[in-house]
């Protein structure tokens, strides 16, 4: 009778697991297929990092994501413990007798034990210190589930006082049991349904941070126009998300009081997909205004704890929208420059040529150069940039590297890439891969982050392979026997370094340039965001162009500019000309003395006055 | 017959036909055939006595309800008719948005050849040779039409001066001519015109621009430049920084995030030249620049520059303008 009562209750529980789950599963089922499992060691390395030792839920919030650990590591124990009792209730088998279950069992009183402390460290930090990233309102389903986590804990160590077979025993039993099958109900409507996915979405996240796979024009491929466009690995994130707006904080958009909200795209796929909107454009989901507002800095994405991918999502919905001609009116100014000179300033190519020529620079050959120094649209134009390349220039002359530079380049594509124009794109890339091809090309050393991710990571999605390596790792290591130039402590310059995204998020180069920093006298203050996790200078994603860009809120580079300013530095360092053009302009702005100096710049005065 | 094609709105003349009626004098050279204009309309009266100040033959106005306001369909019936009647050799129009609506579609209807946005003449080998820009201008074309007259040719814009057309000793004398256009067989139903609401201020226009960098240092001393733009007739202008600042409003940023122009003259005080600002002056005719920083980018570009203090300068170059 008992056992019959039981199994009612284990069914109704399981039944409404399982129907919530199968909406979801059906959803991503329907999908164009986006999973992919290549780079399964790396995949495998990073679950054990991000899944079993809780790498990313920790690094970013210490304290509550150790707590989150212990909670997480003690469900993990509990797991066996969980099976028994299930087995026992539903008189299938009876292994509670067992010695190894005894001791199991004594086993689990610390786990439990760290799981209350950690839960309600928790609950606290929810439901009254409420950070912001949480949302403005307090999730009573998120209370709801914390206190069934504490009773689960409370009901199992009481059962070391209670005596077996007494009535309270027998009611704690039921409240334990009951209490596991309620949460199997509730929680995939809800973000605990992480608890399941989050292993899988992990697993499944893409190597590259950023994945955008080309688009197949032979089989008329646009981007994501409509709901139904949004890929399986898309619609699994949806459903994987736990809110805890790692991504939000993160966001220089939203710290600069913008409305992209990362946090709120993947809340809306989710929203859009549960209530069968297939049909709705995605600008009306997620609005055409907040799409337009992501500098592709790749912050959400790589601070995210279970796995998903918003680049995708946000990069695919500009590409539907730019194949409809939905483009702000800044791009397609942007766009003409590219279509008619190949660089985003619309200048002609014989001011690149006068530059070429007066910095003596030779035409590459394979046969008389090691490698090949890549200019950039900045480079090619920019003379303020010019400057830090003249730097380099005589950095490699100094160390004897023989060096050439293509006859002719365009622009590598990524403005127009990021903005979703890729059938421009596909065009400038083809037209790159060809050049470096015919001019025998194997290695290649840029100045531009932006360079280093477009031709080196996503070149080779056309089957282009080739080294290429920002100018601070290749002259790190020229440099590694150099003299050591220590300036005593008083003499050591105080500056701050800015990371670029491209370079120290996308290409987790951040040693290197604070390695040639030190080696040449420089004492480095530190900024708020830095290294793998640098707070955008506002210029990426076609964001350079953007004319309203201060509207609303206020702008990204100055935002980041105040947090340069703040560490007491007087020169910020930089090694982007991107992020140099966007932090001189709100230097320029703010009317601050700040100097702001390129790492070649930096690196060959030190090496010319320290000689 | 050179046939010139007036285009006006609401009787009012669009001041590039004057550019073809130079055009087509510097053909009537080649060639030695009359001139006439033609001006298609609903009430054209005013608009054909302005134009019978100009050296031709004569000036034949077509006036019908169905031709105001412009359609594709009624412009091509009517002076498909006209073209018919008067017989030219040469059929000229300016090369403007409402030309390039109709033009192919009339050479197309009577099977003619059109040689567009075309920038100068030649003779080659006798005959008027058309010179047209190709490849985003990387190459120019010398274009001689060929198959039956008349030969339909449009002027850029600005390719021919206004005051270069010649004006004849007593003015040409107007005539009607009647023209069949079927009101019911066009398909085109415009709405009324309508402004997008235009930016108070627009630099793209301007012939001269005074634009102010950070070198200028404080608000105050906005005046300064203020005062040479007044002695210049020209346009206040900035660079990022200032408009931030809310020294100068906004709408008179000048770059790739505000406005980009194209003056005849423009005077760079105090500004350093970043890139994001280059590209929106680029096309100025000819840069002064005035900074004290010798290695500043603006003097990559500039075709005069001044080393130095600009509160030194500026106040001199006033005196100078003054003193003319």
């Amino acid at each position: 009778m008992v056992t019959l009562a039981f199994w009612l209750l284990f069914v109704s529980g399981v039944t409404a697991f399982t129907l919530q789950v199968a909406t979801r599963v059906r959803l991503i089922a329907v999908a164009p297929n986006t999973f992919s499992l290549a780079d399964l060691p790396f995949r495998v390395k990073r679950f054990v990092l991000d899944v079993v030792l809780q790498r990313r839920t920790i690094r970013e919030r210490p304290a509550a994501g150790a707590m989150h650990a212990l909670v997480f590591w003690g469900f993990v124990a509990f797991a066996g413990y969980t099976t028994v009792e299930f087995l026992f209730g539903l008189g299938i088998a009876d292994l509670t007798r067992a010695g190894w279950f005894e001791a199991y069992r004594r086993a689990l009183v610390p786990f439990a034990a760290a799981v209350l402390v950690g839960i309600l460290y928790l609950l606290v930090r929810r439901a009254f210190v409420r950070p912001v990233g949480l949302g403005d309102r307090v999730s009573v389903e998120s209370i709801v589930i914390a206190l069934f986590i504490a009773t689960l804990m409370i009901t199992f160590l009481l059962t070391f006082r209670l005596d077996e077979g007494t009535t309270a025993e027998r009611a704690n039993w039921w409240v334990h049991m009951s209490v596991i099958l309620a949460f199997m109900a509730l929680i995939p409507a809800s973000k605990h349904f992480h608890l399941v996915v989050s292993p899988v979405t992990v697993f499944l996240k893409s190597p590259e941070l950023g994945n955008l796979p080309n688009l197949d024009f032979e089989k008329e491929q646009v981007g994501l126009e409509t709901v139904k466009d949004l890929g399986s690995k898309m619609r699994l994130d949806a459903f994987t998300c736990v809110e805890c707006g790692r991504c939000q904080v993160n966001c220089p958009a939203w710290g600069a009081g913008k409305a992209l909200n990362p946090k709120k795209i993947v809340l809306q796929t989710q929203r859009a997909l549960l209530a069968g909107r297939h049909e709705t454009k995605l600008g009306e989901i997620y609005s055409e205004e907040v799409l337009w507002q992501c500098t592709t800095c790749g912050a959400c994405e790589n601070q995210c704890p279970v796995g998903i991918e918003h680049l995708p999502i946000l990069i695919g919905s500009r590409r539907g929208l730019v194949s409809n001609g939905d483009a702000p009116g800044y791009l397609g100014a942007m766009y003409n420059n590219l279509e008619r000179r190949s660089n985003i300033w619309g200048l002609g190519y014989d001011q690149r040529t006068k530059f070429v020529q007066s910095a003596g620079l030779e035409t590459f050959d394979p046969a008389k150069h090691d490698v090949l120094v890549w200019l950039g649209c900045a480079g090619s134009f920019d003379a303020d940039f010019q400057k830090s390349l003249r730097s380099l220039f005589s950095i490699l002359r100094a160390k004897r590297v023989a060096f050439g530079v293509l006859a002719k380049e365009r622009c590598n594509g990524d403005p127009a890439k990021r903005t979703g124009n890729e059938y421009m794109y596909q065009e400038l890339a083809n037209g790159n891969i060809e050049d470096l091809k015919a001019a025998g090309v194997r290695k290649i050393v840029t100045s531009c982050p932006h360079c280093v991710k477009t031709i080196g990571a996503d070149y080779a999605k056309f089957g282009y392979n080739v080294e290429i390596v920002h100018s601070s790792v290749f002259v790190e290591e020229l440099l590694r026997d150099a003299k050591e130039r220590e300036a005593s402590a008083e003499r050591r310059e105080i500056v701050t370094y800015h990371d670029p995204c491209y370079l120290g998020r996308y290409g987790g180069t951040v040693d290197e340039p604070r390695a040639l920093l030190t080696r040449f006298g420089a004492d480095i203050r530190e900024p708020e965001r830095n290294r793998d996790n640098p707070y955008c200078c506002g210029a990426g994603g076609g964001l350079l162009f953007a004319d309203k860009e201060e509207e609303p809120g206020s702008r990204i580079s100055d935002v980041r500019f105040r947090q340069l300013r703040a560490t007491g530095a007087n020169t910020v360092v930089t090694a982007c000309p991107f992020c140099s053009i966007m932090l001189k302009g709100a230097q320029a702005s703010a009317g601050a003395e700040t100097q702001l100096v390129d790492l070649m710049t930096f690196v060959d005065g030190k090496l010319k006055t320290l000689a | 017959m050179i046939l010139v094609v007036a285009e006006q709105r609401d009787g009012r003349l669009n001041r590039t036909t004057w550019e073809t009626i130079a055009a087509a004098q510097e053909l009537a050279g080649l060639t030695s055939a009359p001139i006439a204009i033609l001006v298609p309309g609903a009430n054209v009266g005013s608009v054909a006595s302005e134009l019978a100040a100009a050296r031709v033959k004569e000036v034949v106005t077509v006036e019908h309800a169905a031709l105001e306001p412009y359609t594709p369909d009624g412009f091509t019936a009517a002076l498909q008719d006209a073209v018919g009647q008067v017989g030219p050799s040469h059929v000229l129009l300016p090369h403007t948005y409402q030309t390039r609506d109709f033009a192919p579609k009339l050479a197309a209807r009577l099977d003619r050849a059109l040689v567009t946005d075309v920038t100068a003449l030649k003779a080659v080998g006798g005959a008027p040779a058309f010179v047209r820009p190709m490849f985003q201008g990387k190459l120019t074309a010398d274009v001689v039409p060929q198959g039956p007259t008349p030969h339909f040719v449009t002027f850029q814009i600005g390719a021919y001066r206004v005051d270069k057309a010649l004006k004849g000793a007593s003015p040409a004398p107007i005539r009607p001519l009647g023209v069949k256009v079927d009101a019911t067989a066009i398909r085109e139903k415009p709405e009324p015109p309508f402004q997008q609401a235009k930016q108070a201020v627009d630099l793209s226009q301007a012939e001269r621009i005074v634009s102010v960098g950070r070198g200028i240092k404080e608000q105050a001393n906005i005046e300064i430049a203020k005062k040479l733009a007044e002695a210049l007739d020209a346009e206040i202008a900035a660079s990022r920084p200032i408009c931030d600042a809310g020294w100068l409003p906004m709408e008179r940023q000048v770059g790739s995030s505000g406005q980009t122009v194209a003056p005849k003259l423009y005077l760079a005080l105090g500004i350093s030249g970043a890139i994001q600002h280059l590209v929106g002056m680029k096309g100025s005719n000819t840069v002064v620049a005035i900074n004290k920083d010798a290695d500043a980018p603006i003097f990559e570009i500039a075709d005069y520059g001044i080393v130095g203090d600009l509160f030194e300068i500026v106040p001199a170059i006033i005196e100078a303008v003054k003193g003319q």
